[in-house]
């Protein structure tokens, strides 16, 4: 498919229309002289329409879902539903005030309460909290449900460790420490946790494993229940990172595979707009050994009434403002609700499918250096491509010169020069052949020329490193260089 | 079947044999049968219409701002949304891209949040500013993490005064590294901060941050801030801002903040019942790396042009894992393009003009309330802009505003820990006006409360 990118020389909104100041800030009655502003904010003043334009233009300089598939792996990137979008903006859902009396809230609490008990079903841990603003805000509250936890039980002076498969997304490791942790990364072994490596690391030092299932390979973790099995009996919890959740929805789920605590991604899984970089919606779910400890309110039902409960002893309290974001959530509840038990199980098997044909496909011309059964996603190594003096970058690159986005790059990192590729459900057969075209003609295209994409963006390749050593930040860096570059 | 997912005579078929498979169940032979779950035990799918009337009918229990007279506010807010800054929301490019780790197929939102951090760092006076962060609350966590990066110390101080949401976070964030969060006590008659603590409290060397908000959880606004600087020595001091009151009062960095954080979702954002909400975070620029969340830079691509990139990301977890600066990796970014347009389509007159109309509501509100037998309205004696502090001295908080709402009027929201055993508050709400309310609201608000007070006496 042929493909040109819009190319607008769309100058930032300051040069649009340059500010004049210093100009004096408005005066409030009562303020104090010492608090008074005293220059007005610089920034432009600027008309409706020119503001309008100037996002349109920026907009047609990005990718989104709706304009062509997104084979991100491990971000699960699937069409966004219209309908969510329509519903989420009824006045009924956004003009509610988190602080609002309960009794005046029925209805935002009735499909909150009624999402939970669904995800409970759904992840086969019943007791359920929307409160976490993404997934890693998730992983870090259930890893202070889990010191909390053990507090209780006496043994936060000894439980000091988390473990972790070389796998793990990065956040994992991130999120354990800012509990507390120290981390120990356990090593994979064709892809999959070495389940003699975790026997050998477990011990009255484990807090929790964390593990992802399918994990970032795509692959299936079959030896799940001895995993358990094994970090159980060391005392230790089992963690659910719940990326990848989308391949497995109604065939098994992280209760049935022995986990304590998991958080869920509403923003991949139940398809709520990733927002080009957020807003996401996080879920803990959690089986009865950490649910006293969910994040406090919790929302109760009596009767027909549904009402905030705060008498939590156990909780660990808070993890961010208001209940969590019951904007998403609602888009979300539309997502489940419009698919039903059937439905949910069918986006699992097809997007199984849909990855594991284009990796059968795409095998051709990379290696996939694990099994073929895949789940989710799967990974493929760009290792070859040294010989031709190409980087798998190159070819991430270039297939944005086809209109299509590059998969996950250099992730995991136990494989060379990686890619890991995932087309969810919503990807037809006719798009992902598309794609596999797209993929060859770009692994075909000439070293030259894959080194010079992309060409058919709004901008030629971008000099990271360049961002890196020479950080400008805002405008004012932007002014400060300026003035720079004008003294002799 | 839903819609969604593509549903073409043979299509599935066509991908199996591609595989050589006959049935999609093959492809799950690797999960093992003891790992098999049965039903979901969920109900069945629903067609579009009937998913609209279903939400609609749950909805329909609610009843929205719109509906009352409404003083709630606080960190979230009841604010106008003008029609354009959904209509750029709206536009998919924007709201289905992912994180734009492609920067040359993302340079429109990548431009837009260079955009929101060069408006937080003018706003604030700092030089940097990330590319969002959850909300409020975890930017103030995270601010503290930050301090404990760049300062040695095990005591991290608050005011008593801060909202007991935000404390509880803070609390959380302060728990891994085993750091304590403390509380600086206020003055009873006007709610300012007792700035001999915080030098007793310095003076001990183990401080390795202090966070005030402007205005307080009171809704004030704490000249002592100005005199902060100095007493804290080299000792970070994080200010926690309103951002529509940083149109009138000075930059933080003026009076010496190193970071500035806020909650956003008053540019733009409606409340929807709590969320999406937007974080703000600026710092100088000599402590950006240990700065937490994605960070846009602007350099050039390959032929000379300004471009612009996620930079700085060795601090980020997907490169340094256990070791980086947090655990953040999906932000708020859509909720930072509603900051920047809002901002541009009601310019900085504009924000200012909004201030002080919102400050000269608050004060008719407070002459209204102040006569009242049972208020104490204003409870404090300072200035405040947009909202302030009422305590309830018949009666409680809760049956003052119980009877409000009978009258269709939502007067504000208790600031009191609402945990069982939670250190016993007096009876204080905070009351916010709006663009919503005017002289009418307000002066129904008047016969309410008297009213309502009344029946607190007959009642008492």
């Amino acid at each position: 498919m042929s493909f040109r990118q819009a190319r607008w020389d769309e100058p930032s909104l300051w040069d649009l229309a340059p500010p004049r100041t210093p100009v004096a800030a408005a005066e409030v009655p009562g303020v104090p002289e010492r608090f008074r502003r005293k220059e007005a904010i610089r920034w432009p003043e600027l008309s409706e329409p020119e503001v309008v334009r100037h996002y349109t233009r920026l907009s047609q300089m990005n990718f989104g879902i709706d304009t062509a598939p997104y084979p991100l792996g491990s971000c699960t990137m699937k069409y966004n539903p219209k309908v969510s979008e329509m519903l989420a903006r009824r006045p009924g859902a956004a003009d509610m005030h988190p602080y609002q009396p309960e009794t005046t809230a029925q209805g935002s609490l009735e499909f909150l309460w009624k999402l939970e008990r669904l995800l409970g079903k759904v992840t086969g841990l019943p007791e359920v909290s929307l409160q976490p603003s993404a997934g890693a805000h998730g992983e870090y509250a259930a890893m202070l449900m889990v010191r909390a936890y053990f507090r209780d039980r006496g043994e936060s002076e000894s439980r000091t460790e988390v473990l972790l498969p070389d796998t793990a997304h990065g956040t994992n490791p991130a999120s354990a420490a800012m509990a507390g942790y120290t981390t120990r990364e356990i090593p994979s072994k064709d892809g999959c946790v070495d389940v003699a490596a975790l026997r050998a690391a477990v011990s009255a030092r484990t807090a929790c494993f964390m593990l992802t299932n399918p994990n970032t390979a795509g692959l299936f973790e079959s030896d799940i229940l001895e995993i358990a099995e094994i970090v159980h009996a060391a005392g230790g919890m089992l963690y659910y990172d719940g990326a990848n959740l989308n391949a497995i929805l109604g065939v098994t789920n992280p209760g049935r595979m022995g986990f304590d605590v998991a958080h869920l991604n509403l923003h991949k899984t139940f398809a709520t707009p990733h927002g080009g970089g957020g807003p996401g919606a996080g879920v803990l779910a959690a089986g009865e050994t950490l649910a006293p400890y969910l994040p406090v309110p919790r929302i109760v039902k009596a009767g027909r009434k549904f009402r905030l409960d705060y008498d939590r002893p156990r909780s660990i309290g808070k993890i961010r403002s208001a209940y969590g974001s019951a904007g998403l959530d609602l888009r979300a509840y539309a997502f489940a609700l419009s698919h039903g038990e059937e439905g949910l199980k069918h986006v699992a098997r097809r997007s199984v499918l849909n990855s594991n044909y284009v990796g059968a496909k795409l095998g051709r011309y990379l290696p996939r250096p694990f099994r073929p059964l895949v789940k989710h996603e799967f990974v493929l190594s760009g290792a070859p491509l040294k010989d031709r003096g190409l980087r798998t970058i190159d070819l991430a690159k270039r297939l944005l010169d086809e209109g299509v986005h590059a998969p996950t790059v250099y992730f995991p990192t136990l494989v060379e020069e990686s890619l890991m590729v995932e087309l969810p459900e919503t990807e037809s057969r006719r798009e992902l052949d598309q794609f596999i075209a797209a993929f060859e003609r770009a692994i075909s295209d000439t070293p030259e020329n894959l080194h010079r994409a992309p060409q058919h963006l709004a901008v030629a390749r971008v000099d990271e490193v360049r961002a890196a050593r020479e950080p400008l930040l805002s405008w004012k860096d932007l002014r400060t260089a300026g003035a720079k570059a004008e003294t002799p | 079947m839903s819609r969604w997912i593509s549903d073409e005579p043979g299509e599935e078929a066509a991908l199996l044999e591609s595989l050589g498979i006959s049935s999609v169940d093959e492809l799950f032979s690797d999960v093992p049968k003891k790992a098999r779950m049965g039903r979901i035990g969920i109900g069945p799918g629903m067609d579009e219409p009937a998913v609209v009337s279903e939400i609609d009918r749950v909805l329909g229990r609610n009843r929205p701002l719109s509906r009352f007279a409404s003083f709630l506010g606080g960190r979230i807010r009841s604010r106008y949304v003008p029609a354009a800054v959904d209509a750029m929301l709206s536009r998919s490019e924007f709201y289905t891209a992912y994180t734009p780790y492609q920067a040359e197929a993302s340079q429109g939102m990548l431009r837009a949040l260079f955009e929101f951090q060069s408006l937080w760092v003018e706003m604030t006076g700092l030089d940097v500013a990330n590319a969002s962060l959850y909300d409020g609350a975890t930017a103030a966590g995270e601010a503290l993490l930050f301090c404990r990066r760049i300062h040695d110390g095990t005591r991290f101080l608050v005011p008593a005064s801060l909202p007991w949401e935000e404390k509880s976070v803070l609390r959380n964030y302060a728990s891994g590294p085993n750091l304590t969060v403390e509380e600086i006590p206020f003055d009873d008659r006007t709610g300012r901060l007792d700035l001999e603590f915080v030098r007793r409290a310095v003076a001990q060397k183990d401080v390795f941050g202090l966070l005030a908000d402007v205005p307080n959880g009171f809704g004030h606004l704490d000249e002592g801030l100005f005199d902060l600087r100095p007493i804290l020595g080299d000792v970070p001091f994080v200010v926690s801002a309103d951002p529509l009151s940083l149109a009138v009062l000075e930059p933080p960095a003026t009076y010496g903040a190193d970071v500035v954080v806020g909650e956003g979702q008053g540019f733009g954002i409606s409340p929807a019942y709590g969320g999406p909400l937007l974080g703000l975070f600026a710092c100088r620029k000599e402590h950006v790396r240990a700065a937490p969340g994605r960070i846009v830079g602007a350099t050039q691509d390959a032929v000379g042009q300004r471009a612009y990139a996620l930079t700085l990301v060795t601090r980020e977890q997907h490169i340094r894992r256990s070791r980086a600066t947090s655990n953040i990796c999906t932000n708020e970014s859509l909720m930072a393009l509603a900051f920047v347009v809002y901002a541009s389509l009601v310019g900085p007159r504009g924000l200012a003009e909004l201030q002080r109309s919102l400050a000269e509501k608050a004060r008719t509100l407070a002459g209204t309330l102040s006569g009242i037998d049972g208020l104490r309205a204003p409870r404090f004696d300072a200035p405040y802009l947009g909202e302030f502090t009422v305590e309830v001295t018949r009666g409680t908080a809760s049956e003052f505003l119980d009877r409000l709402r009978r009258r269709r009027i939502l007067g504000g929201h208790p600031l009191t820990d609402p945990r069982p055993g939670a250190s016993g508050a007096p009876e204080r709400i905070l009351v916010a006006t709006t663009e919503f309310v005017g002289d009418r609201e307000i002066q129904k608000y008047g016969a309410a409360a008297r009213s309502a007070m009344a029946a607190a006496g007959r009642s008492a």
